[in-house]
């Protein structure tokens, strides 16, 4: 005699995917059937509830033209993947991701243009912090309507010179240098977990000031006017080689930025140390970047009168500006290494866990150490053991 | 049901993923396309949401590393993809009122001769069971968005990856979560 069906072999018979020997004891069981009843009316009213998941006719958008959009999809992905992947590399991770390309792009601007000279060529000497509201610059990195305009002006006017390629491993401070291309400095007392270097990469920009301009006015910030003068300006970016070390537990380079987030809280003892030569940026010795600056600041949540008092007292031709919260995140300056760093701390937040980057410029070169918790002076520690 | 849910061989996809949008991927989009896309607007109830989104999962489709076993379900894996990209866009919806915007919109578009009473009614409704959906775990809202837009046991257990067997108990707990969850929803949303 078989024994009496389950409730889930009885969902499984109003289904007509049920054996037929469990169908005959159905047949004949009196308990199985006024269960059978209770599952048939259970599973009735989520048939009811779920009924506008049943497959209809829908008219779908025609294949060729979802073709087209998904090819044009595809080609924006690609050319923003290598910056993807060059955020992706712990050295601008920690630090200040995405915006370290903006400060370079918007706030290395060209005041001392040589008489004579096409170009102005800027290197980074120091950091500054400008402690501004990510409200504005978090729309544009986003997915929505802004963040895909952005990636569209972007994707339209960049052109990729140098593609980073892959971090490579390195054994020691030695390989490092060697691939890297500059001495790499290591502490001598601390044994890294890893060692990467990660190749340079070259962009150039053509700025179409008509769709920046759009750009502002989707953003809600159509009292920044652009200058006429930054249409067409060709800029260009060169980004050598880093390289970067892992103390503690440490993610391997992702090659896909999206994992950041959760990796991040899985390696709460990872201390990074990174190192790149300054990135150079090239423009037209005509174009006001200060201006521009200016204009970015005030995109930020700067008044008119707090971004031109910034822009006055920064030598952008040589200085790193950083962005960071301005609610969120506080900094201080710090003698390290000799010279005079900045230390930038995130307190824990929404489960968020505290964490620290430490930022100096010595001898042409930006030093980074990030990681998380709120003892930052073995930042400071590690950066003065440099040799 | 899952229409064309059949399996091609890696060497295909693996073509399709190494050539630059290349011609074997384009007749992989065009096969699937349509299914991709009903799937998400029924379960969104969005139309510009499900194109957006179903581009969403081709384009993840496109980016995925070589598979490493003898054969790929294509089919399978886009559904299982989309329905987690839907589930995450409606956990995303966070408001009311976006929601009314966009469904309430399509749904009165689709309504035919209801009126404007029942089309409320029935667009809360499904706002609600979304919304239940979204809350349940993973496998289990796969399942049932499976199983209620037409599946049989047997493609269920080839996309999830579960035996034929299982489905039925799997399926009944599923939908008394699902009631739980939507009861939960119906509560808290009483004045």
């Amino acid at each position: 005699m078989r024994k009496h069906l389950t409730d889930g072999e009885l969902r499984a018979v109003l289904d007509g995917e049920f054996d037929s020997g469990g169908l005959r004891h159905l047949e004949n069981c009196i308990d199985c059937q006024a269960r059978q009843r209770q599952v048939r009316a259970e599973s009735e009213k989520i048939t009811h509830r779920l009924a506008f998941l049943a497959s209809g006719d829908e008219p779908a958008p025609l294949p060729q033209k979802a073709w087209a959009n998904f090819s044009q999809r595809i080609l924006i992905k690609k050319e923003t993947s290598m910056f993807k992947k060059w955020f992706a590399f712990p050295v601008v991770r920690f630090g200040t991701a995405a915006l370290l390309i903006l400060a370079l792009i918007l706030a290395f601007p060209g005041t001392r243009a040589l008489a004579g000279e096409l170009l102005n060529l800027f290197r980074i000497q120091q950091v500054a912090v400008v402690p501004v509201d990510f409200t504005g610059l978090e729309q544009l990195t986003g997915d929505g309507v802004l963040g895909n305009q952005f990636t569209d002006l972007i994707s339209n006017s960049m052109n990729i010179t140098q593609e980073p390629g892959d971090p490579t491993e390195a054994a020691d401070a030695a390989e490092a240098s060697q691939l890297a291309g500059f001495n790499v400095r290591l502490p001598q007392s601390a044994t890294p977990s890893q060692i990467y270097v990660m190749d340079g990469a070259a962009f150039s920009l053509t700025v179409d000031r008509a769709k920046a301009q759009a750009l502002l006015d989707e953003a809600g910030r159509g009292d920044l006017v652009l200058p006429e003068s930054v249409d067409g300006a060709d800029i260009s970016v060169s980004i050598p080689a880093s390289a970067s070390a892992a103390y503690g537990t440490c993610p391997r380079p992702q090659a896909d930025s999206s994992e950041t987030e959760d990796t991040e809280r899985r390696y709460p003892d990872c201390v990074i140390l990174a190192q790149i030569p300054s990135p150079s940026v090239s423009a037209p010795a005509d174009l006001d970047i200060n201006q521009l600056a200016q204009i970015g600041l005030e995109f930020t949540g700067m008044s008119a009168d707090e971004a031109a008092n910034f822009t006055s007292t920064v030598d952008w031709t040589s200085t790193l500006v950083v962005p960071i919260p301005s609610n969120s995140a506080n900094y201080e300056q710090v003698t390290v290494d000799g010279v005079a760093g900045t230390l930038i701390q995130r307190p824990s937040r929404e489960g968020e866990p505290t964490t620290f980057e430490l930022l100096w410029v010595r001898d042409g070169i930006i030093y980074a150490i990030s990681g998380r918790g709120a003892n930052s002076d073995q930042a400071v520690e590690m950066a003065n053991s440099l040799p | 049901m899952i229409d064309s849910m059949k399996k091609l061989d890696s060497p295909v996809v693996e073509k399709a993923q190494t050539e630059s949008v290349s011609s074997a991927f384009e007749a992989l989009f065009l096969e699937h396309w349509a299914r991709v896309y009903r799937l998400l607007c029924r379960l969104v109830g969005n139309p510009a949401e499900a194109e957006d989104l179903a581009l969403e999962a081709f384009v993840r489709l496109y980016q995925r590393k070589p598979v490493s076993q003898d054969e790929f379900n294509v089919g399978g894996w886009l559904h299982r993809v989309a329905t987690n990209l839907g589930l995450q866009s409606i956990r995303g919806w966070k408001r009311r009122e976006r929601y009314e915007l966009t469904a309430g919109k399509y749904a009165l578009e689709e309504a035919g001769a209801d009126g404007p009473a029942e089309i409320m009614i029935r667009e809360e409704e499904q706002r609600l069971a979304r919304l239940a959906l979204a809350n349940m775990n993973e496998r289990q809202s796969q399942l049932l968005v499976m199983r209620y837009a037409g599946s049989s046991y047997k493609e269920i257990a080839e996309t999830l990856k579960l035996a034929p067997t299982s489905i039925g108990p799997l399926l009944l707990r599923a939908e008394r979560e699902f009631e739980k969850q939507y009861r939960a929803l119906t509560q808290e949303e009483r004045p």
